[in-house]
């Protein structure tokens, strides 16, 4: 991802009001992470797992952060179990940020992921907006964490195609 | 060695009232509902979720003390957490472990199946070999008090293995409905909105 676009997803995560992030880096999103973490207004805290990271979220809000999760979409695998659990039996919100890797245009060998994302999303009633284009990305972290907080469920943004390569 | 509830019923009488406590699932959560019904409880968090939330919720609120009410299965579960606690070192975090030594030990009348920790992990080792300098063992109510006592005045983090007997024989009465995970959201959200001034629930617009 070319710090530009990084630098927008960022942007989006501060225009939304995100204070509080936590996850593990995914390549094709390390410039995010960087960012992220240097950035003095939000606290970022890098876990072992993402399963992990969903339970850290889980109790930032409680503290009153504004929560974001940056998850891979191998991670999103990880992370499964306790997220159905915040959504499902909590209810509690989370943005979730994925680099949609294993897409169509993915040229590495992860087509894997597009066989779990989306329908481990749907499955997990998580609802997602993909985005394509960089133009689209800030306003949709924002509105994607918009509607979190008002259902008090975890809501996913997935960044494919020129939003992300 | 000790029982689970009479470490619980320690803790409910030393406990201050803003304590913010994390219980896992299982008895952890059970017993501390009929012991200490309060707003500043945060009950029934899953297996390999205890710990991580109360971190979260640790370095959200530094003013606050936090206690996650561990178990043994739980922590393993996510056991990389312990570095992540370390590292990120909120120093108003206290972790209570109660090792049973088993999986489902809380409800059963012979104990489940073995967790690493009836075998060769010590999980007090583990935490110090995470960076938890201080991580100590008890076997007993006294001991149990001084490093809660301890804990719970100094800065931590702090992480207190209880070893603990496999099967909980003795059990509070249940007088108490332990509130369901949404109920309990907004109770302790709510709580904790109040006392730290914080803005957790509201958002949107209402519907219409
Ligand atoms: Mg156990």
């Amino acid at each position: 991802m070319k710090s530009e676009k990084a630098q927008l997803v960022v942007n989006g995560l501060k225009e939304a009001g995100i204070d509080f992030a936590a996850g593990v880096p995914d390549a094709q999103f390390i410039e995010v992470y960087k960012m992220v973490e240097k950035d003095p207004g939000i606290r970022y805290v890098g876990t072992a797992n993402e399963a992990e990271a969903a339970g850290v979220g889980f109790g930032a809000w409680f503290g009153g952060k504004k929560p974001a999760l940056l998850l891979a979409t191998s991670g999103l695998l990880v992370a499964t179990y306790h997220l159905a659990r915040i959504n499902l039996l909590h209810e509690v919100p989370m943005l979730v940020v994925i680099p949609y890797r294993g897409d169509i245009g993915d040229p590495r060998w992860l087509g894997l992921y597009k066989k779990t994302t989306e329908p481990g999303l749907n499955a997990m009633d998580i609802p997602y907006r993909i985005v394509s284009r960089s133009a689209d990305i800030v306003r949709s972290i924002k509105e994607c964490n918009e509607s979190a907080r008002a259902w008090l469920k975890p809501v996913a943004v997935l960044l494919n195609e020129e939003a992300l390569w | 060695m000790v029982t689970r509830l009479s470490l619980l019923k320690e803790l409910s009488a030393l406990i201050a009232d803003d304590v913010l406590v994390v219980s896992s699932i299982g008895n952890n959560s059970g017993f501390w509902g009929q012991l200490k019904d309060r707003e500043a409880n945060l009950f029934h968090v899953t297996m390999g979720m205890c710990t991580s939330t109360a971190l979260g919720l640790a370095l959200a609120l530094p003013n606050r003390k936090v206690l996650a009410l561990d178990a043994d299965g739980n922590l393993t579960l996510n056991l990389g957490v312990l570095g992540t606690v370390a590292n990120e070192a909120p120093k108003n975090l206290t972790i209570v472990l109660m090792d049973n030594r088993n999986y489902l030990g809380s409800n059963k009348k012979e104990p489940g199946m073995p967790t690493a920790t009836a075998g060769k992990m010590n999980l007090e080792e583990v935490a110090k070999g995470c960076g938890i300098a201080g991580a100590c063992t008890v076997e007993e109510v006294a001991g149990f008090r001084a490093e809660v006592h301890k804990a719970l005045s100094t800065d931590g983090p702090h992480f207190i293995r209880a070893r603990i007997e496999a099967l909980d024989n003795d059990r509070p009465p249940r007088n108490k409905r332990v509130p369901d995970p949404r109920e309990n959201k907004y109770q302790f959200a709510g709580y904790i909105q109040k006392t730290e001034g914080v803005e957790i629930l509201g958002s949107g617009l209402g519907g219409g």
